[in-house]
């Protein structure tokens, strides 16, 4: 159990100092690429027809405005008499 | 100070109370103030009820307005009673409204008013059948109590109760989805009468309803006339776009919707920015009622068109023939009284007066802002149409097809006609006789075909 509680701190110290080390990462700053020279393994073949299939687009129709009653023209009339 | 204005008042006639005096003398409005003074504190007799409903007879209901509830309860008079009902059905209590509304006798000048809010109160419930069944006691009141009546404004009145009344069972039909039905019952309204040039939109949506648009369309160009350019509805311009947009006559529609945001519009704005300067006015609106034609057209046409629609109510009639009897009132005691009866009537005059003319000022501002309000409305469904035409427009580019049919003039062969309804062909009769008549005769533009060229 010592030996075990031992091996536990020791991992923690390591691992709490290896936070201050500080690490640079460096990117390449230009890179060229040969296109022409770029060779792709495979068989290479051509395209016969359109590959894409043909959906329908999607339509968004908008909930147009139609009048199911007359009740505030009814409570207007009702209004207007006094 | 009650006795001396009695001995003032009733110098001839001693042994009558001051509001008996005032009555003889034809100051109705003093006396009715008086009456109430002094008969509240005692018992009601049959007499006191009668003597009510003869000063009511005179001066109309519409002081009592803002009278207590606790007041006019104890008057049994079939006026109070109307008013009371009234309360109860704008505060949605329909029970209470239609007990008192079932007091209104029905040899009282207010019981076709009285059958009118029944049916109403009865259609908020959705009774339908009773609805209908009072709506047609109502026109039978409203015509026999036409008949009785001396004046022409109190004939247009019943007049007028009459054809709400027809044109509400209308109503009742086209919510209930019987679209023919309700154009049967709106074809029995005359146009001469005051409701036609309103019921026109309404029509048109009965057509648009059972796909007839042509009839819609036509009906709609008749506010187009010279004889109704007071009468301008947003909601009669949006459906015009929509029918033509129904119709997939789609360059129709936009020319409506153009010219609704060209003309109309930047109108509907600066005339509200106008009036929302004066929306606390007591009396603005109330003296905007009285402007001269001239003096209207000066600040805009449109504000010229809702007055001369306002003055047309029979709400304003009532509250400024009011105000017009108080005037005289006040003149003639002026005239013919002493310094004390003056003061001690004259006062109360102003006050009742002032309150009428604030009733008028704040029913004109309430019709002028509700006509206002349903611009934005009508403006944002008339953008969703031109959005919906762009589309269809845009669906036929990508689709490669185009409409069948070129816009073209219309055809007799595309006009659908009833047995009721009549058809010319302009020859030789008067314009304005076939006002409310018109159809388009356009075709239906919404076959495509493939677009020649296609997919080469």
């Amino acid at each position: 159990m010592k030996i075990f509680a031992f091996l536990v701190s020791f991992y923690i110290f390591g691992e709490a100092s290896g936070q201050d080390q500080k690490v640079i990462y460096q990117y390449k700053k230009y890179e060229k690429f040969d296109l022409g020279n770029l060779e792709v393994k495979g068989q290479l073949i051509a395209p016969g027809d359109i590959s894409v299939r043909e959906r329908d687009r999607k339509r968004f129709e908008l909930d147009l405005y139609s009048r199911k009653d007359f009740d505030t023209f009814i409570k207007k009339d009702i209004e207007s008499l006094r | 100070m009650k006795w001396l204005l009695l001995f003032i008042i009733s110098f001839s006639a001693f042994g009558q109370t001051l509001s008996e005096n005032l009555e003889k003398k034809k100051y109705y409005y003093s006396a009715l103030n008086e009456f109430f003074m002094e008969t509240y504190s005692k018992e009601i007799k049959v007499e006191t009820v009668e003597r009510l409903e003869k000063l009511l007879f005179f001066t109309g209901i519409e002081l009592l307005e803002d009278y207590e509830h606790t007041l006019l309860e104890k008057y049994p008079t079939s006026s109070t009673r109307f008013i009371l009902a009234r309360r109860y059905f704008q505060k949605k209590e329909y029970k209470k409204a239609l007990e008192y509304f079932g007091k209104v006798h029905l040899d009282h000048r207010y019981y076709p008013e009285a059958l009118l809010l029944t049916a109403q109160v009865h259609g908020n419930l959705d009774q339908f059948k009773q609805e209908e069944e009072n709506y047609s006691l109502c026109q039978k009141a409203a015509e026999k109590e036409e008949g009785k009546a001396d004046g022409v404004k109190i004939k247009r009145y019943y007049r007028m109760i009459y054809e709400i009344c027809l044109t509400n069972k209308a109503r009742r039909l086209y919510k209930e989805g019987k679209y023919k039905e309700s154009l049967v019952a709106y074809g029995q309204i005359p146009k001469q009468s005051y409701k036609w040039p309103y019921i026109i939109l309404e029509q048109a949506w009965a057509h648009y309803q059972l796909g007839d648009f042509n009839r819609a369309l036509g009906l709609l160009v008749t506010y187009k006339s010279p004889l109704l350019d007071t009468y301008f509805f947003p909601e009669a311009e949006y459906l015009t776009a929509l029918a033509y947009f129904r119709l997939c006559l789609y360059e129709d529609s936009l020319i409506v919707i153009n010219q609704y945001y060209q003309f109309y519009r930047p109108r509907f704005t600066q005339l509200e920015e106008v009036l929302r300067k004066n929306v606390n006015s007591q009396n603005y609106f109330y003296n905007l009622m009285f402007k001269t034609n001239d003096e209207l057209k000066k600040s805009d046409g449109f504000v010229e068109h809702i007055v001369t629609r306002l003055k047309k109510q029979t709400r304003f009639s009532l509250d400024f023939n009011s105000i017009h009897k108080i005037d005289q009132e006040i003149i003639r005691i002026q005239k013919n009284e002493k310094k004390a009866a003056q003061d001690a009537f004259v006062g109360h005059l102003a006050s009742v007066k002032e309150n009428m003319i604030n009733k008028i000022n704040y029913n004109a501002k309430t019709d002028i802002f509700g006509f206002l309000e349903s611009v934005p409305f009508f403006s944002s469904e008339l953008f969703k149409v031109n959005l919906e035409v762009l589309s269809r427009q845009k669906d036929l580019v990508y689709s490669s097809r185009q409409l069948l049919n070129t816009r073209s003039r219309g055809d007799y062969s595309n006009v659908k006609r009833s047995r009721f309804e009549q058809f010319w062909k302009f020859e030789g009769e008067f314009w304005g006789d076939e006002l409310g008549d018109y159809s388009l005769g356009l075709k239906s533009s919404c076959q495509t075909v493939r677009t020649e060229g296609a997919g080469e």
